[in-house]
């Protein structure tokens, strides 16, 4: 048998970078905590699931099609979102989740000696792909829990591409407003490539909230991405999209991996988009799960940082992953929060009553 | 994390007309590394003494790798060879020479070769390849009593990584605010922690008041791949309410939440360390050389969502490891193993870890054998009339034939105490000798 010469066959950058490993399936993780159910609250999903009609589409595929591939650049979704936000067909992408097309998008703005520049507290894939792609990952510190404009516009030099902006933040749901957002986009003047990341836009419900794709006609470098992972509860089928200029959205076309979008989930997507019902009723429970968890948050004397989401952030007077254990000993699963640099809080996706009674119930017992 | 240090590699054959190879390229590295004469002399006649040895166990058509490293503030020579024949037990620090056994004499160069540098370890399997690691340690002049700057009581701080002078400044005011017992031995001597650092085996951070001035720090080294060894937090003349430790904390875990370390332990920590940043996973008995005992905390904090994992324990252990582990909320699959009449080799080994600020030993397998009970009392024997009171052997309980040295432990009147999560490669049980009392 040869030996594998890992050493030199493995770029320096690869080797320094740490895997994510995602947390093991239900059931393995309900033997190993000896509980009896698991509510999860640790990924932002929908508590309402998908929308009826998507619902239907999925107990209605036909095993036989499973053998055909799917379209391989999303032709009818494409059509669809084009038609409903008014743009051409070719301005969009679809990718597998979100996650890939922020790695179509990297990888067609960067080479070698290259930087991006996002902030240390958010959605961390935007650093992962940069890093294990081998390009520098300039994390700027939040402000009061916000992304910092004048300090990002700080350290951008001639090797920055690109710009990441979650908006509203994952984990900590503040937003810029449509001001501060053109402000920004206005001082860096398409000199970068701007990419507003708006997974949780369909919760957000404040009048200054601005809607990236809106602004495309002013701002040709400015690429948004959405996704069918939380409103449209959709996250195990995994589609998302960008949106950018045409010209822009050309060159990622490029690096973008085709027929990476399965069947099933193109189908529901589609239908998704006409459930406006759906929308509402989520966003019903949201508000009225959110105000209740913040009220018994408060009577806890508990620091919080609610925003705009599906989920808010908890102090505890506790390691946050101790708590995540503690926690999932009574069958409920958290985000600790250490990993995004805030130790000590934990992250809650807002859920259904009853999930969100139980991680109230745990969490008195834990902290008593 | 660690960063890469200079290594050098020389392949040649399990040959003794090739000593004199070996032995110049082990003097010649250390020296180039920094080591002073005599440092470097008594690495090569380890060196000389394990390639001797190697020479007679194995044939002179096998390969040897032998790997030179500057560690910063030691050099290490690593050999990297496989054979049958290789009997370790001489690296015992127990190990003695006994003129009416051949066998024994055979052996004499590896104690010499263990007695000769500051640091040893084999690790691997004579089937897949073992490696022998040796580091000798620079010598560093000793902390000078320098006068050290007041400080005053600050509200508002700034977190650094200190330059060197900030370090050494930082380190003679720990030693001149606290007790030896709470900061490593090495911060006796500045331009060694210099080094330590500067190679990336420690890190610090320091907090800078108002003016600039040095008000407290903390220093963390990475203990393998999964576990960081926080020290401190070290705060000068602050109030008790004053937020610094809290900073400091937080500046350290800024640092390494994103890497792969999986636990944050504490086993040397100050008052001010805010303990709910951490969980107390146990205690020991801190037992001075007059006698008296004081239990002694060991915090932890993981840096992850624990995905739980498989452990081997031996029936003796179950028990208290399900305690723990039910109280500490770990997810942990137990496996019980036990000797079945297997074949073992004949000799074990114990790699010892002195720490004599604490009067304190610790030991750790780094080689089963049919003579762990043997040797383990030999041991006790030794570091007792050594007058170390505070004797602990860890386990790794990701290897099955370490938790089966439960057996020899308990016999030995070792006691469980504390599971170090992720300590090794899975969970470390630390056990303490408690046949003294």
């Amino acid at each position: 048998m040869f030996d594998i010469s890992l050493d030199r066959l493995v770029p320096e950058y690869i080797k320094k970078f740490e895997p994510y490993i995602p947390s093991k399936p239900d059931q393995e993780l309900m033997k190993l905590y000896g509980c009896h159910h698991l509510y999860r609250l640790n990924n932002n999903e929908n508590p309402l699931g998908p929308p009826l009609a998507a619902q239907e589409i999925l107990s209605r595929f036909k095993p036989p099609k499973a053998a055909i591939y799917p379209s391989g650049d999303s032709y009818y979704l494409r059509q669809k979102l084009a038609a409903k936000h008014g743009l051409d067909p070719d301005q969009l992408l679809v990718g597998n989740g979100a996650n890939e097309v922020i790695t179509f998008v990297i990888k067609a703005f960067c080479q070698e000696g290259d930087n991006i520049i996002t902030a240390d507290k958010t959605f961390a894939v935007y650093e992962w792909v940069a890093e294990f792609s081998g390009f520098e990952a300039r994390l700027v510190p939040l402000k009061n829990f916000c992304f910092d404009d004048q300090g990002m516009l700080d350290r951008i030099d001639e090797r920055t591409k690109l710009v990441f902006i979650c908006n509203p933040n994952n984990p900590t749901g503040t937003y810029w407003n449509e001001a501060t957002l053109r402000r920004f986009l206005n001082t860096v003047a398409g000199r970068q490539i701007v990419v507003v990341d708006e997974a949780y836009f369909e919760f957000v419900e404040k009048e200054d909230y601005p809607d990236g794709i809106k602004l495309l006609r002013e701002y040709p470098n400015l690429v948004v991405f959405r996704t069918f992972s939380k409103m449209y509860g959709l996250a195990g089928l995994r589609v998302g999209y960008l949106v950018g200029s045409l010209d822009v959205v050309n060159m990622i076309r490029r690096t973008c991996i085709v027929y990476s979008v399965n069947t099933l989930a193109q189908e529901a997507a589609v239908v998704a988009l006409d459930d406006d019902d759906h929308l509402q009723r989520t966003r019903k429970l949201i508000r009225s799960e959110k105000a209740s968890l913040k009220q018994q948050f408060d009577q806890l004397n508990l620091e919080t940082q609610m925003a705009e989401g599906c989920f808010m952030m908890v102090k505890l007077p506790m390691s946050d992953t101790l708590a995540y254990r503690k926690l999932m000993t009574h069958g409920v699963m958290v985000r600790s929060m250490t990993g995004f640099r805030y130790p000590n809080w934990i992250r809650v996706s807002i859920g259904t009553n009853e999930a969100m009674e139980a991680f109230m119930t745990a969490l008195k017992k834990i902290l008593s | 994390m660690k960063d890469r240090i200079a290594q050098l590699s020389l392949n040649t054959y399990l040959d003794p007309h090739f000593l004199r190879l070996v032995t110049s390229f082990a003097e010649e590295s250390a020296k180039a590394f920094g080591l002073s004469t005599a440092e470097a002399l008594k690495l090569t006649l380890a060196c000389e003494e394990i390639f001797t040895y190697l020479c007679q166990a194995g044939r002179t058509d096998e390969t040897i790798t032998v790997e030179a490293a500057n560690g910063g503030y030691y050099a290490q020579v690593k050999f990297l060879f496989k054979t049958h024949e290789f009997n370790p037990r001489a690296f015992n620090l127990t190990a003695s020479v006994s003129l009416e056994d051949q066998v024994s004499l055979e052996e004499m160069g590896l104690l010499i070769a263990s007695r000769s540098v500051d640091r040893l370890y084999i690790t691997g399997s004579p089937q897949q390849g073992l490696e022998l690691v040796l580091v000798k340690e620079k010598s560093y002049p000793e902390q000078k009593d320098l006068e050290t700057p007041k400080i005053k009581p600050t509200k508002n701080f700034s977190f650094r990584i200190p330059d060197p002078e900030s370090l050494k400044l930082f380190v003679r005011l720990v030693v001149a605010h606290y007790p030896a017992h709470l900061y490593l031995p090495s911060f006796g001597f500045p331009g060694k922690v210099v080094d330590m650092i500067a190679c990336g085996e420690y890190s610090a951070m320091v907090a800078l008041g108002e003016q600039g001035q040095i008000s407290g720090g903390i220093v963390w080294r990475w203990v393998g791949n999964k576990t960081v060894e926080l020290f401190g937090p070290y705060v000068f003349h602050q109030p008790a309410d004053s937020e610094l430790a809290n900073g400091l904390v937080d500046s350290c875990l800024a640092r390494i939440a994103k890497t792969e370390a999986i636990g944050l332990t504490s086993r040397i920590s100050t008052p001010e360390l805010p303990k709910r940043y951490f969980e107390q996973i146990g205690s020991v008995d801190f037992i001075q050389p007059g006698g008296t005992s004081q239990p002694w905390p060991v915090y932890y904090r993981q840096l992850y969502e624990d995905p739980g994992c498989q452990v081997w324990a031996h029936p003796d252990l179950q028990g208290f490891l399900r305690a723990e582990y039910d109280r500490l909320s770990f997810a942990r699959e137990i496996c019980l193993t036990r000797h079945e009449g297997e074949r073992r080799p004949p000799y074990s080994v114990f790699a010892a870890q002195f720490d004599r600020a604490h009067h304190q030993i610790t030991l750790r397998a780094i080689w089963d054998g049919e003579d762990a009970a043997a040797n383990l009392a030999q041991h006790i024997k030794v570091l007792r009339a050594e007058n170390l009171p505070n004797i602990f052997f860890e386990i790794d309980l990701a290897q099955a034939w370490q938790a089966n040295l439960t057996q020899a432990l308990l016999e030995n009147h070792f006691h469980p105490r504390l599971i170090l999560p992720y300590g090794g490669q899975a969970d470390v049980v630390v056990f303490q000798y408690q046949g003294g009392k």
